[in-house]
């Protein structure tokens, strides 16, 4: 026991120290935010801002002036290329992952596997002839051109994560449900997506999260002010108001806290997404 | 009665249906993907105009390869790959493993704790590059701040303006950033050790070291390897952290071989030369790849229906 | 209600053959069991009925029409899943209602109609749970429910009992065996366990390798199996079988061990039929035991005794082979104990070895 006790304590100290590591960045943040710009600028830093103001917060999130005008739209083109993206591969992501799931057709090894690959690409080497692609068809400076690209490189693991899911669901339930009078997609639709709406939930926050997050193809696709999404815009930001810390921390923040509430509130789901499949019991 | 084994084009035809089910999948990745693959492979043997006029594009066979691998630049990005990519792995390992065997217990406040220490790897790397350098911050920087405070050094610390630091400061960011996803593999891992295994163990008078080394390890194998193809494949992948803190600065000491390649093809808009620059990291991948497949795909065979 | 009739039905899955040319009728209103070791047919030759799974060759009629191409939910089946398969996310109700809400019945229809096959299975206090709220044998029963709300042509049942603890099955045996008589209804009902098949049914039939090995009433193939297999099947304790060569010009075996065995008149001439060697089967009630030697018994030694309360089972050597035979509770056997076998030649079955079919008169 005493043993066991020594352990323990270790690792309450190991977890404290990391929660420190964890959250210092983002304590920073937040008390940047509230700072004015004067007081940001201070050496030694103020540790505790002497006049907290959310003015940051105003002048991102009003409508009234310029700055708030254009932050707004990139949140709300966020918002809408997530949404977009997520809904669209979840459509797709299902029936193939119900067909890798419940079906034997020839080639079913080789079309996983090759769909599991896609993780090991990195996103910069589709990125030139994407690129080309798009400028070909047209959308390049379009927000369909990231959703399209969105959905696809969520559909890998959304797929995998699905097949997990309805590799669970006993093949009974659909055989009961089409003696019952169910037609295929009848027992599908009404047996089998109800059971599967934990998975569903869990690759919907993960794509939803990546599309929120993502830089690269953003960066290089979109160059129209109206169009960008919140991390192609805070860095448009950045260059324009490039010693406004506090309103860089804000806008920081307020682009968190879509995600990390999504996160908290479904982390069950999220963490699921993470380690299922890799993770066997 | 009909033959045994049927053609290979029999079942194709016989299975037909099952093959709509993926063709919506199968297509947007043969189009976003699978395109992509080949024209990168395909660009790589020809020089192409700043324009980005494709049609006056002129054949270079190798060359492009040939001088990539000759240039002293690609020697230096190679070298601060591997760094980066082999520290960040394996720091990010370590502290995620050592936290989820430190929540694998149940304790009041586990839950919070977890998602606490998941926070980093959900919000935007981008968010996260500009916290991070407003916190290396050569002037204001809280950090510097603090290790002047503690008396480790007399003035503040240039972290990203210096090139022996710069490439600890990014990867300290990256970690950060990372090994909550290690922690949570591993916490997965951990949560499948059978429980009877390790009270028969305890029972047969094993200290926790011992039941730690002789049951626990050996059945976090599988995910192990798992986590660490992840993360080796993420970070060779990353962009958006070296990019928006230092853009491979100063002087190429944190330019590693994603963020050259982006600035060959749109800094320098010569996309033959960053398409086979792509290949070669392709085959790395390749090679990564292939285990990674095969950790995730054992025991998948077994399930029939 | 209606006939179901299998002709030639073969099923493959790629290389390997499930179900190899069965030919079988289900008579209206008959309890067919289908009975075989794992892995022998027996829930593909189902789900070929129900429709789950596509024939490979042959014909299923069920009443007058051919269904080869038809969907399950248009065969008039019901089937009740050895899992029971009830759907997890919906309340016991739910789950009675859901084949009648798929034919479109009238809602008045269907709570009429749900209530009722609750109050027969005396599960109406549970409608409002959902199934993992249940126990086994409710969740049985209302999988039985489910099937039976909707009065189909023919029920299929993939061994509904065998999750079941061996109390409650015998309970479920009997209503099942009343719900039969009470509905007339064609049950096909697969089951591995051959005690459920001769308590239940009309008929069985054995399956071995996806061949249908023998299809009778329960008495008949019990009495007179058509095989080795069927013989060493049917019956626990499995019938003891003996191999021996005929001697004397049939008049009589000898045993490998050395025993000689004379042959009665009826079994003389089934041996004479032999082409080469012959097996003897002999179940243990026909076997006797005695204390002392006489013609036509055969010397043997206690292996083991094993009373099992009515009855004793008693496990002979002869030499190297073991038999089983039984006696009554109140004889004392102990282990090692010098004993004779006599056979009831009226019962004793004799099969021929190449072939392995029973040779009759
Ligand atoms: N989907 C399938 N693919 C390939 N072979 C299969 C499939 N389903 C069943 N089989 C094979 O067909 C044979 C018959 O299987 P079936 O399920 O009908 O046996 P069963 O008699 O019901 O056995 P049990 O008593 O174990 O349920 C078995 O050898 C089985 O391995
Ligand atoms: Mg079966």
């Amino acid at each position: 026991m005493k043993e066991h006790g020594f352990w323990r304590l270790g690792g309450k100290l190991y977890l404290a120290a990391l929660v420190v590591f964890t959250m210092l960045p983002m304590v920073w943040m937040v008390i940047t935010s509230l700072k004015t710009q004067f007081a940001a600028l201070q050496y030694p830093p103020e540790w505790i801002p002497r006049n907290p103001t959310l003015d940051q917060y105003w002048l991102l999130l009003s409508p009234a002036n310029a700055v708030g005008r254009e932050f707004l739209r990139y949140l709300f083109n966020s918002v809408w290329v997530s949404a977009a993206s997520t809904v669209l591969g979840v459509a797709v992501a299902v029936p193939a992952a119900y067909a890798f799931s419940r079906f034997r057709f020839p080639g079913r090894n080789l079309l996983f596997y090759s769909v599991l690959l896609r993780n090991m690409f990195p996103a910069v080497v589709f990125l030139m002839p994407l690129f080309i692609m798009m400028r070909w068809l047209g959308l390049v400076n379009t927000q369909a051109s990231l959703i399209l690209t969105y959905l696809t490189f969520g559909l890998p693991l959304s797929i995998w994560l699905l097949k997990g899911f309805y590799d669970n669901i006993p093949v009974q339930l659909e055989q009961a449900a089409r003696i019952d009078g169910a037609s295929r997609f009848q027992a599908f639709l009404l047996i089998v997506m109800p059971l599967s709406a934990p998975g569903i939930t869990a690759t919907a926050i993960y794509s939803f999260i990546m599309a929120w997050n993502e830089y690269v193809y953003a960066l290089t696709f979109l160059n129209d002010k109206d169009r960008l999404t919140l991390p192609v815009g805070l860095q448009r930001f950045f260059t324009e108001y490039a010693t406004n810390w506090p309103g860089l921390m804000a806008a920081s923040f307020i682009m968190s806290v879509p995600v990390v509430a999504l996160f908290l509130v479904l982390q069950k789901y999220f963490v699921r997404a993470l380690t299922d499949g890799a993770v066997k019991s | 009665m009909t033959a045994r084994s049927d053609g290979l084009l029999r079942r194709i035809v016989r299975h037909r249906a099952d093959y709509l089910y993926v063709a919506p999948a199968l297509g947007v990745m043969l189009l976003v993907i699978g395109y992509p693959i080949y024209d990168t492979v395909y660009l790589s043997f020809f020089n192409t105009p700043p324009n980005l006029a494709l049609e006056d594009k002129i054949f270079a066979g190798l060359d492009n390869y040939g001088r990539i691998l000759s240039a002293d630049s690609f020697h230096e990005a190679t070298w601060n790959t591997l760094v980066w990519t082999v520290f960040s792995t394996f720091f990010a390992f370590v502290l995620g493993f050592g936290a989820a065997l430190a929540l694998n217990r149940e304790f009041r406040g586990r839950g919070l704790l977890r998602g606490i220490l998941l926070i980093p790897y959900v919000i935007s790397a981008v968010a996260a590059s500009y916290v991070w350098r407003w916190l290396y911050h050569s002037d204001f920087g809280v950090i510097g701040a603090i290790s002047v405070a503690l008396g480790f050094t007399d003035t503040p610390i240039n972290f990203l303006d210096n090139t022996t630091v710069v490439m600890p400061a990014l990867i300290v960011v990256n970690v950060w950033k990372e090994f909550p996803f290690a922690m949570i593999m591993m916490l997965a891992g951990l949560q499948t050790v059978p429980d009877h295994l390790l009270r028969a163990a305890r029972v047969d008078g094993a200290g926790t070291w011992e039941s730690f080394v002789h049951i626990t390890l050996p059945h976090l194998k599988g995910v192990t390897l798992v986590t660490v193809l992840l993360l080796l494949v993420t970070n060779l992948n990353s962009f958006t952290i070296p990019y928006i803190m230092t853009g491979g600065g100063p002087a190429g000491a944190s330019e590693i071989w994603i963020t050259h390649i982006y600035q060959l093809a749109f800094g320098r808009i010569r996309f033959g030369l960053a398409s086979a620059y792509s290949v070669i990291l392709f085959i790395v991948m390749m090679g990564l790849g292939y285990f990674y497949v095969r950790a995730l795909t054992q025991g998948d065979e077994r399930r029939g229906g | 209600m209606a006939q179901v009739r299998l002709g030639n039905i073969v099923k493959h899955y790629g290389d390997s053959i499930a179900v190899d040319d069965v030919s079988l009728t289900v008579e209206d209103g008959e309890f067919v069991a289908l009975v075989g070791p794992s892995g022998c047919g027996k829930t593909t030759t189902l789900n070929l009925v129900a429709g789950l799974l596509e024939l490979t060759g042959g014909t299923i009629h069920i009443g007058d029409r051919q269904v080869n191409e038809l969907d399950p939910k248009d065969r008039d089946i019901a089937m009740v899943f050895q899992n029971y398969a009830l759907y997890p996310n919906k309340t016991v109700y739910a789950n009675l209602a859901f084949p009648l809400q798929m034919r479109k019945t009238a809602k008045a229809d269907i709570d009429r109609k749900v209530r009722a096959a609750a109050a027969s299975l005396d599960i109406t206090h549970l409608l409002q749970r959902r199934p993992r709220e249940l126990s086994g044998g409710q969740q049985q029963r209302v999988a039985l429910g489910r099937a039976l709300v909707r009065d189909p042509k023919v029920f299929l049942m993939d061994e509904p009992l065998s999750n079941l603890d061996a109390k409650l099955r015998v309970q479920m045996r009997a209503e099942l065996k009343r719900f039969h008589q009470d509905l007339k209804a064609t049950i096909i009902y697969v089951t591995h366990d051959q005690l459920e098949a001769v308590t239940m049914a009309d008929r069985m039939a054995v399956m071995n390798h996806g061949v249908l090995q023998q299809y009778d009433t329960p008495e008949v193939v019990f009495n007179a199996p058509l095989n080795l297999f069927v013989a060493g099947f049917v019956g626990s304790p499995a019938m003891n079988l003996f191999p021996a060569e005929v001697a004397d010009g049939g008049a009589s075996l000898l045993g490998p061990e050395g025993w000689r065995l004379t042959l009665s008149e009826r079994n003389a001439a089934r041996a004479r039929r032999a082409t080469g060697g012959v097996i003897l089967g002999a179940r243990h009630s026909m076997i006797g035991l005695h204390g002392e030697p006489a013609t036509d018994r055969i010397p043997g030694r206690v292996y083991t005794v094993e009373p099992t309360g009515d009855i004793t089972f008693v496990h002979v050597r002869i030499a190297a082979a073991n038999v089983i035979a039984s006696v009554g509770p109140d004889i004392r056997l102990r282990a090692d104990d010098a004993v004779w076998l006599s056979f009831d030649q009226n019962k004793l079955h004799l099969f021929d070895v190449a072939s392995g079919q029973a040779l009759r008169d």
